[in-house]
C-alpha cells in the first residue's frame, strides 16, 4: 500500500504546512479548538478553586453540607475533564505550530509582548495537564509539592488565557454562522473530520476513565487509576493504616475537649451504645475518583450535644496519625449539624477495617476525602 | 471604544492573575521549588515543541504516502491510539504502585490498553476495508481496463498522482 517516497511531494507537504493558504484554513480550526479549550480551562479553574477553598475555607465563608454529592461532581469533572483536555490541547497546539516558526519572529513591540505571553499559556497548560495526570497516577518525578505548584500555576495559566482570548476574540466572533451570500465559508470536510477526530479522542479518554467516579460506567474504567468496588470492604483506600503508622489499640477512647460544658472520654462500647444511624455517602477523593458506601455509626452532632458544644462552634477532628498533612480536619457548623455526618464505626455492614480508619472515622456529605479523617483520637471544640 | 475598553480590562485581569500566581509560587517556595518548577514549566513546552510535534510531523508525512482513501482512517486511528496511550502511560508503567495498598492502580493496565488499542485498530481496519471495497466497485463500471502504464491495473495507478493514464 505504501508508495515510493516522492521528494517533490514531501517538499510540497512541508511547504503547505507553513503556507498562507493553510494558515487561513487552520485559523478557523484553531479558533474552534480554542473555544473548547477556553470552556474546559474555565471549568477546570472553577472546580479547582472549589476544591482548594473547600480544603482551606477563607475565614468569612463556610461551605454548605448539601448537596451531599457536590464535591464528588465538581472534582470528578475537574479530573476527568482535565484528562479529556489532553488530546484537545495537543490538537490546538498542532494546528498553530507553524506559527511558532513564522518569519519575521516579531513585527513590533506589541507583537513581541503578545508572543511572549503565549509561553506561559502553552507551558502552563502543558504543566497543569502533565502534573495532574502524574498526580492521579501517584507518580511524583517532580521536585515540588504537586498541590501547591498546581494551584499557583492555575492562576498563571488562566491569566495568560484571559489575555490570549482578548487578543483572539475577533477570530472567535468570526466563527458565528453568517447569512448565506454574506461571505459564508462552509467548513471543509477535512476541518470537520479533524475536529470530529479530536472530539472522538477526548471522548474515548473520558469513556475509559470516567467510571472511576461515575459508578454506572465503572466497567469501562479500564485505564483509570481506581476502580469503585476494589479495596478492603469493597472501597478504595488512599492511606493505609501501615502507611499512617496506626495500630489498633484495645484501650482506645474518643476524647472530646476544648470549649465544651463537659469533656468526654468515650470507649468504643459507649459509642456503640449511642443511637446508631446508617447513611449512604461517597468517599470523594481530591484525585477525582469516588465511591459510595454504606456507613453506620453515631451522629457527630449527638456526641457534640452530649459534650455541650455551642451551636456555632468549629470542631477539629484529630487522628491517631503522628504526622502528615491530613492528620486533622476542621468541621464547620453546617457539616456537624447535618444528620448525615457520622462518626462511622461500620462500613458496608462490618466494623471498619484498619485501612478505613478503625475504630472510628469521620464521614460527612459534600467533603473531600482527605478531610474525612480516619483513626479519630480527639474532637477539639473551638468557639460557641 | 467599547471594544478597546473591554480589551484593557481583560489585559488588567490577566496580568493580575499571572501576578497572583507568580507571587504565590515565590511565597510558597518551600513547597513549589521555583527553580524546579521552572524546569518543568519550560521543559513541558520545549519537549512538546522540539520533540513531540516533530515526531508527529514525521508520522504525518509517512502516512501521507498512503493512498488517499486509506490515509484518513489510518490517521484517525493513530490519533485515537496515541491519545489513550498518552493518558494511560503512567498507569501502564505503574510507578505509583505501593506495597500494601492493593486498591491503588489495581488493574492490568497494559492488557487493558492493548484491548482499547485493539478495538481502535479493528475499527480502523473496518473503515479501510469499507473504503477499499467501495473503490473496487466504482472502477468496475468503467471496466477494468489496463492503463497505459505497463503492467498495472487502473485502480492500482489511481493511487499514483504522477500516473497520467486517467
Ligand atoms: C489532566 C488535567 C488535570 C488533572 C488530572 C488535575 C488534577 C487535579 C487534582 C488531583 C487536584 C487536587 C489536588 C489536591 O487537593 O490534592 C487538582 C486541584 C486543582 N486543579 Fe487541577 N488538574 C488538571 C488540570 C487543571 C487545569 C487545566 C487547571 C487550571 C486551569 C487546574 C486547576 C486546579 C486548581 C486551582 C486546583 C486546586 C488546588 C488546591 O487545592 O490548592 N487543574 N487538580
Amino acid at each position: 500500500m505504501l508508495r515510493r517516497p516522492d521528494p517533490a511531494r514531501l517538499i510540497t507537504a512541508i511547504g503547505r504546512f507553513s503556507s498562507r493558504e493553510r494558515d487561513e484554513r487552520d485559523e478557523r480550526t484553531a479558533a474552534w479548538l480554542g473555544v473548547a479549550l477556553g470552556v474546559s480551562f474555565t471549568v477546570a479553574f472553577t472546580t479547582g478553586l472549589i476544591s482548594h477553598f473547600m480544603q482551606h475555607p477563607p475565614g468569612w465563608a463556610v461551605w454548605p453540607s448539601r448537596p451531599a454529592g457536590l464535591y464528588r461532581l465538581t472534582q470528578g469533572v475537574h479530573v476527568i475533564g482535565g484528562l479529556a483536555t489532553i488530546p484537545l490541547l495537543l490538537a490546538k497546539l498542532w494546528t498553530v505550530y507553524p506559527r511558532l516558526w513564522r518569519w519575521p519572529p516579531v513585527r513590533s513591540a506589541g507583537h513581541a509582548l503578545e508572543r511572549a505571553l503565549v509561553f506561559p499559556l502553552v507551558g502552563g497548560a502543558l504543566f497543569q495537564l502533565v502534573t495532574g495526570l502524574f498526580n492521579i497516577a501517584y507518580f511524583y518525578p517532580f521536585p515540588f509539592f504537586f498541590t501547591t505548584a498546581h494551584y499557583w500555576t492555575a492562576y498563571i495559566v488562566y491569566g495568560a488565557l484571559v489575555v490570549h482570548v482578548a487578543n483572539e476574540w475577533a477570530k472567535v466572533r468570526g466563527l458565528r454562522p453568517r447569512r448565506a451570500g454574506a461571505g459564508a465559508r462552509p467548513a471543509g470536510p477535512s476541518r470537520r473530520g479533524f475536529l470530529a477526530t479530536v472530539a472522538g479522542a477526548c471522548g474515548l479518554v473520558g469513556l475509559t476513565t470516567v467510571g472511576e467516579t461515575f459508578t454506572p460506567l465503572g466497567g469501562l474504567a479500564l485505564l483509570a487509576p481506581r476502580r469503585p468496588g476494589v479495596g478492603p470492604q469493597r472501597l478504595p483506600v488512599n492511606k493505609t493504616a501501615a502507611a499512617a503508622g496506626v495500630r489498633p489499640d484495645p484501650a482506645w477512647r474518643l476524647a472530646v475537649t476544648g470549649d465544651v460544658a463537659r469533656e468526654l472520654s468515650l470507649p468504643l462500647a459507649d459509642l456503640r451504645a449511642m443511637p446508631r444511624h446508617v447513611v449512604r455517602l461517597p468517599i470523594a477523593c481530591v484525585e477525582g475518583w469516588s465511591a459510595e458506601a454504606t456507613w453506620a455509626g453515631v451522629r457527630l452532632r449527638d456526641v457534640l450535644h452530649a459534650a455541650g458544644a455551642g451551636a456555632g462552634a468549629r470542631v477539629r477532628v484529630e487522628s491517631l496519625e503522628a504526622g502528615g498533612r491530613y492528620r486533622a480536619s476542621e468541621v464547620d457548623p453546617p457539616h456537624w449539624h447535618d444528620g448525615l455526618t457520622l462518626l462511622a464505626l461500620d462500613l458496608n455492614g462490618e466494623p471498619l477495617s484498619p485501612d478505613h480508619g478503625y475504630p472510628c472515622r469521620l464521614i460527612a456529605p459534600d467533603r473531600p476525602g482527605v478531610l474525612q479523617t480516619k483513626w479519630i483520637a480527639r474532637l477539639v471544640v473551638r468557639g460557641s | 471604544m467599547r471594544v478597546l475598553r473591554g480589551r484593557l480590562v481583560a489585559y488588567g485581569l490577566g496580568a493580575a492573575l499571572i501576578g497572583v500566581g507568580g507571587a504565590g509560587l515565590l511565597r510558597d517556595a518551600a513547597e513549589t521549588d521555583p527553580a524546579g518548577w521552572l524546569v518543568w514549566f519550560a521543559g513541558a513546552a520545549l519537549v512538546h515543541d522540539l520533540l513531540l510535534v516533530p515526531a508527529v510531523l514525521g508520522v504525518a508525512l509517512l502516512t501521507g504516502r498512503l493512498p488517499a482513501p486509506y490515509r484518513g482512517p489510518v490517521r484517525v486511528s493513530l490519533v485515537l491510539a496515541a491519545s489513550v496511550s498518552a493518558v494511560a502511560l503512567p498507569m501502564v508503567l505503574g510507578l505509583g504502585r505501593r506495597a500494601g495498598d492493593s486498591s491503588r492502580l489495581p488493574q492490568a493496565y497494559g492488557a487493558h490498553l492493548a484491548v482499547v488499542l485493539g478495538l481502535i485498530g479493528l475499527a480502523g481496519a473496518v473503515a479501510v476495508t469499507v473504503r477499499a471495497t467501495a473503490r473496487r466497485r466504482r472502477p468496475a463500471r468503467t471496466a477494468r481496463t489496463r492503463c497505459r502504464c505497463p503492467g498495472r491495473w487502473r485502480r492500482a495507478c489511481r493511487s499514483r498522482p504522477s500516473c497520467r493514464c486517467r
